[in-house]
């Protein structure tokens, strides 16, 4: 019952039970700053965070659901896009180009492939400036190919597969790879047919050029749990200028 | 009704800047949501005004939910108990009405999020049956209603120190057994 039995725990144990105070809530503000700056650095305080929310996550059950004020959406829209709150947006208008090309893809795969790589055409209209294009595939049975193309002026990586694997029960979680030793830097998981756009951190722009490479490994369902890849790659390819 | 799967799927779509897919969840989690700002904040203007924040939070750190590895309502109500404990611990110490935070609690679930949120696991509840009655309610009431160090203390009249002791000494046990 003192507290010098505290004090005589190793790191471990002890950075353990931080990340259940942590976790459970009843640390001060500047404690939970600072907790959450370790995070940022310490992969091993950030996995045992994950772990007591894992843990301790059948406790959510105790709270009973309350609808919220019927307006709350309408505030939430206003907030995050202005206030014009339609569903005109440039998101919306993208997401339904990417349904149009995924039907396009379906339909003829190959002759996409081979239209997009030679003609530097993407569908819907022609690409501002220079893309970049890669096609990515496994060697595997039952691995998927995809295709994805990178618009440098706007960030965005767009992916669209061409066959598809059967990954269900996994996410596919897309992986630019800088070579050497260096590991796998996650660009992000994609929705289960694969077909998607992942905007590029700003700081990662730079490296997206003819050469680099993509994969696309399968995870757990929602990605990586640490980080790093930890499932098979499923297709990869090399970035090249059509 | 949403399924866990939907719902992983509609956050990863919204890590993906769909503002459709937001639409998609709203609805599907936000009585859930709305119920963890209730019952840490303990009063209505505050805990709408944390929901918002909350789905603000969601939509800019969607891509995360990928790196977390939880399940995505779990994921989600992490998201918005962190931001409710931090709210709650920036302000000042407010009277609050303890009333209203027990009586948001009698408030019964729809069979259909029961369908949804048994995913949540039933393993720390053996656990904590292993733990003394008082210190299991310190350390739930710690987690659903983000009570202080202090503030379990008072409500448990006992020193500030033993209340750090009891739920330091309740995780190990916790940790020991969910290892086990």
């Amino acid at each position: 019952m003192t507290t010098t039995s505290d004090d005589s725990e190793p790191d471990g144990p002890r950075d353990d039970l931080l990340a259940g105070e942590y976790v459970l809530g009843v640390l001060s503000l500047e404690d939970r700053r600072r907790v959450e700056a370790r995070l940022r650095q310490e992969p091993a305080l950030a996995a045992a965070v994950a772990r007591w929310e894992d843990n301790l996550s059948a406790l959510n059950a105790e709270y009973a659901e309350v609808t919220p004020p019927a307006e709350t959406y309408a505030r939430i829209e206003s907030r995050l896009f202005g206030t014009s709150a339609g569903t005109s947006s440039s998101a919306v208008s993208l997401w339904n180009s990417l349904l149009l090309w995924r039907s396009l893809a379906f339909a003829c795969s190959a002759a996409l492939v081979a239209y997009l790589a030679y003609n530097g055409e993407w569908i819907g209209g022609s690409i501002p400036s220079t893309p970049l294009v890669a096609e990515l595939s496994g060697q595997q049975e039952g691995s998927l190919t995809l295709m994805a193309h990178y618009d440098a002026d706007s960030g965005r990586l767009q992916l669209a597969p061409v066959s598809v694997g059967p990954a269900q029960q996994h996410s596919l979680e897309l992986w630019l790879v800088p070579g050497g030793d260096d590991p796998a830097i996650s660009l992000g998981v994609l929705p289960q047919t694969g077909e998607g756009a992942v905007d590029v951190p700003p700081q990662l722009r730079p490296r997206l050029g003819e050469g680099v490479t993509f994969a696309v490994s399968l995870e757990p369902l929602g990605g990586s749990p640490n980080g790093a890849r930890t499932g098979p790659i499923v297709a990869v390819g090399q970035a090249r200028r059509p | 009704m949403s399924t866990e799967a939907d719902i992983a799927s509609m956050i990863q779509r919204v890590a993906l800047r769909d503002r459709a897919a937001l639409a998609q969840l709203y609805p599907a989690v936000s009585a859930k949501l709305f119920s963890v700002c209730l019952r840490i904040l303990r009063n209505r203007p505050d805990a709408e005004d944390a929901l918002q924040e909350v789905f603000i939070k969601i939509w800019q750190r969607a891509d995360r939910f990928a790196a977390a590895g939880t399940s995505p309502v779990g994921w989600l109500v992490a998201v918005a108990r962190n931001h409710a404990i931090d709210r709650l611990r920036s302000r000042r110490p407010a009277s609050e009405s303890l009333d209203e935070a027990h009586a948001i609690a009698d408030i019964g679930r729809s069979p259909e999020a029961e369908t949804v949120l048994k995913g949540e696991g039933r393993r720390v509840d053996r656990c904590m049956q292993e733990l003394e009655p008082d210190r299991a309610g310190a350390v739930r009431s710690a987690y659903v209603e983000g009570l202080s160090y202090q503030e379990l203390a008072d409500r448990h009249s006992v020193p500030l120190n033993t209340m750090r002791t009891w739920l330091r000494r309740s995780l190990m046990k916790l940790r020991e057994c969910l290892d086990r």
